[in-house]
């Protein structure tokens, strides 16, 4: 186990900010936290790194309890903050080897991850560049650099692709797996259910301050009732209709709003086929129609009563 | 002390172009403007010889007392008069033109002619009161048949003094000094820029960058203190531009004791880097508003140890002594102010003592507020 945190509690004042939160985090996984803005993935994170105060709760890693003062363990922890932390006067090849330098002392081998760390990122045509010369994406891409170059063992990373161009935050995702298949374990927050589904082996589900579901992304789906959301475009559907819908086997609920049919069905095969059969038999004409599995949003939903981007 | 954080840290802040305009090139900039708002005050002040004509008849031509008053009066380096010996109608036409300031027409008594009351009038007044007075005595005493009549009139023209003038200083009177003197303060606790961005860079409740330094495997004082000497270098440095600037380009004047005077800039320096930090760990307030605090305390300062108007120093030191002792930008002024006027350190110790002591509670005061690892919120 890489880290190991039990029943966290931080309060803002009134505002209980993590609610007895626990969890643990296994070698070589990716394990990310999901959760809407102001959930309390960031304080989570902070409480971990030892940089904010909590009221209770207890937090190891490595099998050390976490300190501000317990530098072994932080030489092996890399971080990639929310907020682009670099100096604007120092170049895009300064800056990390100044911050690898916080952590590996050795000049010659500092100098070999510092190159290793640029390529990585894709900066090393920019490597002379000063941050305010950057796009966002670039910037974002250097945070990144600047967190990981002297290959810690366990890389945070705290939503690293907000406000990023789909181009970068692609180079990113792929950098995150590429990190982990070299052996680094990875904690990875984000409110963007489609990164943490495409990227994470193991995953919490936050809600004010709480852990509300973890497991893999597959765990996590079979929690709810649903197993299949169909969506059909028809011009007219009638209350009756509907009435007769959601009362055929296997239907959860139907909606209709818009000129849009959502119909939300239980696990099981022939979902479709039956709202086929009935649209037949009804002779109600339809344009669209398609069918989703459940997404992590439909799971936040479900538990919660509210959408992750609420 | 880590060498690494030292070295970055140097060429992080000598790139910081804005803080190097304010804490080098703006003093820099204020003390030329200084030097030419200030370039005629001295001459300005020098006593200059009154014009004074003398109508050169007959009369004057018999009363050699006069002459030769007039004449001692009117050579030499100090004199008191440009004599002109002219006609009537030329002494008035001089006078009409403002070439003199007055004219003496020698008749049965000597007559002052002046066009207005002012202070060159009335000193030619003085000189000729005084001269009739003294003529006056020396006739009466004449009259009474004195034993040895020359011992009179030979005492008559060598007046003796007896008061005795005892130098508290060697230094010569130079009213535009503290002026300079008050710049190098104010320069000093401009170094309090650099103090605020050490305090804003290591704690992470305050940047993201110290957030990211905190979680490092760095000791936070350590790392504290290695960027500090960084600050305390480039900005001690700027104050050396800036004294050698002061000192051989615009010819400055502080006095024969060279290495105190540089050792003055150096606490200065700590100050008010000191200040600086002090001010960003304490106020729990945006960054603006802490530069404002910084820019405003300091001007304060400044004007109250005399930088725009240079009586309020003495006002302040006479009617509010307190405010003089409180406040760092009129102790360092003073301190080089009797560096340069005074033979002995009494009054230089007093000040920079005081100025020690405040730069340890700013020290202090940072240290307590800075030393926690932890933070509340983020």
């Amino acid at each position: 186990m890489i880290v190991s945190v039990k029943n966290l509690v931080k309060r803002y004042d009134d505002i209980l900010a993590l609610d007895h939160l626990s969890l643990t985090v296994n070698d070589g996984e990716i394990f990310g936290l999901l959760g809407p803005n102001g959930s309390g993935k960031t304080t989570a994170i902070n409480c971990i790194l030892s940089l904010l105060k909590y009221d209770k709760g207890e937090i190891e890693i490595f099998g050390q309890s976490m300190r501000p003062e317990a530098y072994d363990v932080k030489r092996n922890i890399g971080v990639v903050m929310q907020n682009v932390a670099v100096y604007n006067e120092l170049t895009v090849q300064e800056n990390i080897d100044y911050f690898c330098g916080l952590y590996v002392p050795d000049k010659r081998l500092r100098k070999e991850l510092v190159t290793e760390a640029i390529d990585f990122v894709g900066l090393h045509e920019f490597s002379s560049y000063y941050p305010k010369k950057l796009s966002g994406g670039l910037l974002r891409r250097l945070n990144i650099a600047c967190g990981i170059a002297h290959k810690p063992k366990l890389i945070i990373l705290d939503e690293p692709t907000v406000a990023v161009d789909p181009q970068s935050r692609n180079k990113i995702l792929e950098g995150i797996l590429e990190l982990n298949k070299k052996g680094a374990t990875i904690i990875y927050t984000s409110h963007y259910m489609e990164e943490v589904e495409q990227i994470c082996s193991r995953i919490m589900i936050i809600d004010k301050g709480r852990a509300i579901a973890t497991g893999t992304k597959e765990e996590l789906k079979a929690m709810i009732t649903m197993g299949e959301k169909i969506t059909v475009e028809s011009q007219r559907i009638t209350e009756t209709q509907l009435n007769q819908l959601r009362r055929l086997p296997s239907i959860v609920s139907a909606d209709y709003k818009n000129k849009l049919l959502i119909i939300k069905s239980s696990k099981g095969s022939n979902n479709l086929e039956t709202v086929l059969e009935f649209f037949k038999t009804e002779n109600i004409q339809f344009g669209k129609i398609y069918s989703e599995l459940p997404t992590l949003n439909d799971v936040f939903l479900e538990i919660t009563g509210k959408q992750l981007r609420d | 002390m880590s060498t690494h954080v030292f070295v970055n840290r140097l060429k992080c802040l000598l790139r910081d172009k804005e803080t190097i305009f304010w804490t080098m090139l703006f003093p820099l900039l204020l003390a030329i403007f200084f030097n030419v708002a200030f370039a005629n005050i001295n001459s300005g002040e020098a006593f200059q010889a009154i014009g004074l004509a003398v109508v050169n008849n007959s009369s004057f031509q018999n009363d050699q007392a006069l002459q030769t008053a007039l004449t001692e009066a009117s050579t030499g380096k100090q004199k008191l008069f440009e004599l002109t010996l002219t006609s009537q109608d030329k002494a008035e036409q001089l006078l009409t033109e403002q070439k003199i300031s007055g004219y003496l027409l020698i008749d049965k008594e000597p007559v002052l002619v002046v066009r207005k009351a002012g202070i060159r009038e009335s000193i030619i007044k003085s000189f000729l009161d005084s001269y009739l007075q003294t003529m006056a005595s020396v006739n009466t005493i004449l009259q009474s048949k004195p034993k040895n009549p020359a011992l009179l009139l030979n005492s008559v023209g060598q007046p003796q003094n007896y008061v005795t003038e005892v130098p508290g200083t060697t230094a010569e009177p130079n009213s535009i000094l503290l002026f300079f003197y008050t710049l190098i303060a104010m320069a000093c606790f401009y170094g309090g820029f650099w103090g605020m961005r050490e305090v804003t860079d290591i704690q992470a409740n305050l940047s993201p960058l110290a957030a990211r330094i905190n979680i490092s495997p760095q000791h936070k004082l350590k790392t504290f203190l290695s960027s500090l000497s960084a600050s305390l270098l480039i900005h001690f440095t700027e104050m050396l531009i800036l004294l050698l600037f002061l000192r051989y380009v615009l010819q400055i004047e502080f006095g024969a004791k060279t290495g105190y005077v540089i050792l003055t800039t150096a606490l200065g320096s700590l100050a008010g880097i000191s200040y600086g930090a002090f001010i960003s760990a304490l106020v729990k307030k945006s960054e603006n508003v802490k530069v404002a605090i910084l820019i405003g305390s300091t001007m304060f300062g400044s004007f109250f140890a005399g930088m725009m108007v240079q009586n309020i120093k003495y006002i302040v030191s006479q009617k509010f002594p307190l405010l003089a002792y409180i406040n760092p930008v009129n102790l360092l002024t003073d301190a080089f102010y009797s560096l340069y006027y005074y033979d002995t350190l009494s009054r230089y110790v007093l000040n920079i003592s005081l100025l020690g002591i405040m730069t340890i509670v700013f020290c202090l005061g940072t240290y307590v507020i800075i030393r926690g690892r932890k933070y509340a919120s983020l």
